[in-house]
């Protein structure tokens, strides 16, 4: 593991042939290889993608040697570079939701 | 003046209930009745054979012939004058012919190709009666439309003084059968001597000759079949204990529908708790209207399940880790690129719909025409709405594409997976996830709102004041209250402060899931007094009243017995005189009364008096009546009564005891001061 400070905004990188992705751990971030990712990182990396400026490297299958890292980081890279083409979608959508219900209950 | 009746049933047709018609019956209707001229209208039918039979046993009144025709939706009356009868009857039954169910009606052009001559007959439309007959209907009667028929006192007097309207008739609409007991009390007076058909007509074109009594025009309604006129006003009927008031109330009752009656006592109240149910439920409107978009929203959370996201997560993970981890040991279908291939995600075109519709409505919009056009040209703007759709039909075309793809590659993929052993990863839709955690947030959100102690709703009723708050609720047992059954609450209260995880509690319990989002928040009623203070027991039982009469607008009849059993005098005087007065402009009012204050006080238009005498131990009631200034009141029978002194004994006890009072207490009380 590679530990770095809160400074990127990058949350999946390839790096020496492998993928890896920015887990949050005690307030601060590591690196971590993609295959150890489980379902509280990737419900984590999901909030980050549509509240903060997400980024990530492109995936290259010349510069990812290790093959199951390959597969992983392909298939996490593809889902979220769908979410953030849509992610102004998203804000349009969740700006106007239940907003009659949002502007009748305020306080 | 007569008194006719241009709406009878006599055969059973497939839109009535079963009866069986009784001439006897008819004939004693039209005598205590004292009818002069009826017409039998079938629904769709004419039976000549029982008209004839008719006519001969009637011979002292007019009997015309009629049919009541099913038209565009509505019902109509066509009457003839009583001959060439062969001729009416062979017309008819075309309409019969066409009208073999429920639900069959005709057209205008359609009868008319029946009826050729209109002018020859009486039409009388459904007018403010149910099955109504619609304006454009009317309108392609013109013009042999000249009044119509409605269905209550109320309606009656509205339509005549308002001259854009049809000249009003009303009539009984009876089924004459051997079981009618109470004989009805909807009739229509003309002024008229000889009654002829066109006679008839040409009294319906002045409305000035059609009243509801034969004497004081559209003042007074036949109220009892035994012929007790009642003012359209306000009336007081007086009577010592049991000598038939309430009787008599109970009989206009029954005679009318739609009334609203008060029964004495029905508005003691009998505690705060109940106090407040009935408050609720009286109001449910208010709560239902200030939950309406919450509602929708529960409708909406209830259906995400985050639990089952997560789950969705680990088993993309799990699978997509396996399918990389073994991918050295992978055959040639798990290889193909389409094994793991992701299908396209369909792009969302509701926003681009949305500004398309809002385009098209700035450049349709005529109100506000000027100021669009003042900074945007309709030009930019129609071609904006151009672009636009250009662009939606686009993605649309696209999105049609990728379904089309996203078939084949998971045909293809179904193909690949059955003959290979390699773990495939599942598929997941993140966009779907997000969004939804995002209502969930939203939800937490609105809930808050919801919960915070306000007053949403205060009405004023006549001094007093109907306060709606919403709050939290407190415990367990006020959500039991809402459910109005002994289900357990305390596991679902425990998550209460966490919206979506009480929601999910909810479903555990045995209650209609579109119930659920009557359970986020309290919401109480209450009523103040003048002093802001809520109110006593005798203060709950007055708003019940004002209350109670304020919803006899709805209503053709307001019928109260005795308010003076459940309030003071003051509170009699001040508010409820006043309001019985206001409705009494708009529907007839009855009231029972014994209390001077209500009595006397409130000047009513008509006094009603009602009498026991016993001879031979044999009690006979007797009903007087007359306008309040007159000096007597006239009996059913035509015996006379002296006015003053019916309102003295049964308002002030008697002569003595008046004069005592007057005398000696209320001028000893006033000489204190």
């Amino acid at each position: 593991m590679i530990t770095e400070e809160i400074t990127l905004m990058k949350y999946l990188k390839i790096e020496n042939n492998k993928g890896f992705f920015y887990k949050e751990v005690e307030q601060s971030f590591v690196w971590t290889e993609i295959d150890k990712i489980n379902k509280d990182d990737l419900f984590n990396l999901l909030n980050k993608a549509i509240s903060e400026g997400f980024e990530m490297d492109e995936f290259d299958e010349k510069l990812m040697g290790h093959k199951a890292h390959q597969i992983i980081y392909k298939s996490l890279y593809e889902k979220f570079a769908d979410l953030l083409l849509n992610k102004a979608r998203f804000h349009d959508e969740s700006a106007g939701l239940y907003n009659d219900a949002l502007n009748k209950y305020s306080v | 003046m007569k008194k006719i009746d241009l709406h009878l049933h006599t055969v059973q047709s497939i839109t009535d209930y079963s009866f069986e018609f009784s001439l006897e019956k008819l004939k004693e209707y039209v005598d205590k009745l004292e009818i002069d001229c009826i017409a039998i209208t079938n629904h769709n039918l004419f039976d000549l054979q029982q008209f004839e039979e008719i006519v001969r046993h009637l011979s002292h009144i007019k009997v015309l012939p009629g049919i009541e025709i099913d038209l565009e939706g509505g019902h109509l009356l066509l009457i003839s004058e009583n001959y060439e009868l062969i001729d009416f009857e062979f017309r008819c039954n075309q309409i019969k012919e066409l009208i073999s169910t429920k639900n069959d009606t005709i057209s205008v052009e359609k009868m008319r190709t029946i009826f050729t001559d209109l002018d020859k007959y009486l039409l009388i439309p459904h007018y403010d009666k149910q099955p109504v007959i619609r304006e454009e209907t009317l309108s392609k009667l013109y013009p042999h439309i000249i009044c119509g028929e409605v269905s209550s006192i109320v309606k009656f007097k509205s339509c005549w003084s308002d001259k854009t309207k049809l000249t009003p008739v009303i009539f009984s609409d009876a089924r004459i059968s051997k079981d009618l007991h109470e004989f009805p009390v909807k009739q229509t007076f003309i002024e008229i001597d000889q009654i002829t058909l066109p006679g008839i007509k040409s009294c319906l074109f002045d409305r000035s000759k059609v009243s509801l009594s034969r004497e004081d025009g559209n003042e007074l309604f036949l109220a009892t079949n035994d012929g007790l006129y009642l003012s359209t006003g306000l009336n007081i009927i007086l009577g010592e204990r049991s000598s038939g008031k309430s009787h008599t109330l109970n009989k206009i009752c029954d005679t009318f529908e739609n009334v609203k009656y008060i029964k004495q006592f029905s508005l003691l109240q009998d505690g705060e708790e109940n106090f407040k149910k009935m408050l609720s439920t009286r109001n449910s409107t208010v709560t239902e209207e200030f939950l309406l978009e919450f509602k929708h929203v529960v409708s909406d959370i209830s259906s995400i399940d985050i639990k089952q996201h997560k789950l969705d997560i680990e088993k993309y993970l799990e699978t997509l880790i396996k399918f990389a981890l073994e991918s050295d040991k992978q055959d040639a279908f798990a290889k193909a690129s389409l094994f793991n291939e992701v299908p396209f995600s369909d792009a969302e075109l509701g926003g681009l719909q949305r500004i398309i519709d809002a385009t098209i409505l700035l450049i349709e919009n005529e109100q506000y025409k000027a100021i669009i056009e003042n900074n945007i040209s309709i030009i930019n703007l129609k071609a904006l709405a151009c672009e636009l759709i250009k662009e939606y039909q686009k993605a649309y075309n696209s999105n049609l594409q990728m379904r089309w793809l996203n078939q084949l590659i998971s045909t293809v993929q179904l193909g690949l997976r059955s003959k290979t052993s390699a773990t495939f990863p599942e598929d997941i839709n993140f966009y779907s996830i997000v969004l939804e955690n995002e209502k969930v947030k939203r939800f937490g959100q609105i809930v808050k709102g919801l919960q915070t102690e306000k007053e949403i709703s205060r009405k004023d009723l006549r001094g007093f004041q109907l306060v709606v708050n919403t709050r939290k609720f407190a415990n367990a047992t006020q959500l039991k209250t809402v459910s109005g059954g002994k289900l357990p609450f305390s596991d679902a209260f425990s998550t209460y402060d966490v919206p979506y995880r009480f929601l999910n509690t909810l479903k555990q319990i045995a209650i209609p899931e579109t119930d659920h989002y009557k359970y986020f928040v309290n919401i109480e009623y209450k009523i103040l007094n003048k002093y802001n203070t809520p109110v006593s027991g005798g203060e709950r039982s007055e708003f019940n009243l004002l209350h109670e009469i304020n919803d006899a607008l709805k209503h053709d009849l307001l019928l109260i017995d005795e308010p003076e059993s459940s309030f003071d005098n003051l509170f009699l005087k001040n508010e409820v005189n006043e309001l019985i007065k206001d409705i009494s402009q708009k529907i007839p009012v009855i009231i029972v009364t014994h209390n001077s204050t209500v009595g006397a006080s409130i000047k009513p238009n008509y006094l009603v008096y009602t009498q026991k005498i016993i001879t031979n131990n044999i009690a006979n009631y007797k009903i007087f009546a007359g306008y309040p200034a007159n000096k007597t009141l006239k009996s059913l029978e035509g015996e006379l009564i002296d006015n003053f002194n019916v309102l003295i004994s049964c308002l002030e006890a008697g002569k003595e005891a008046y004069d005592n009072r007057r005398n000696n207490t209320y001028e000893i009380l006033e000489n204190r001061k």
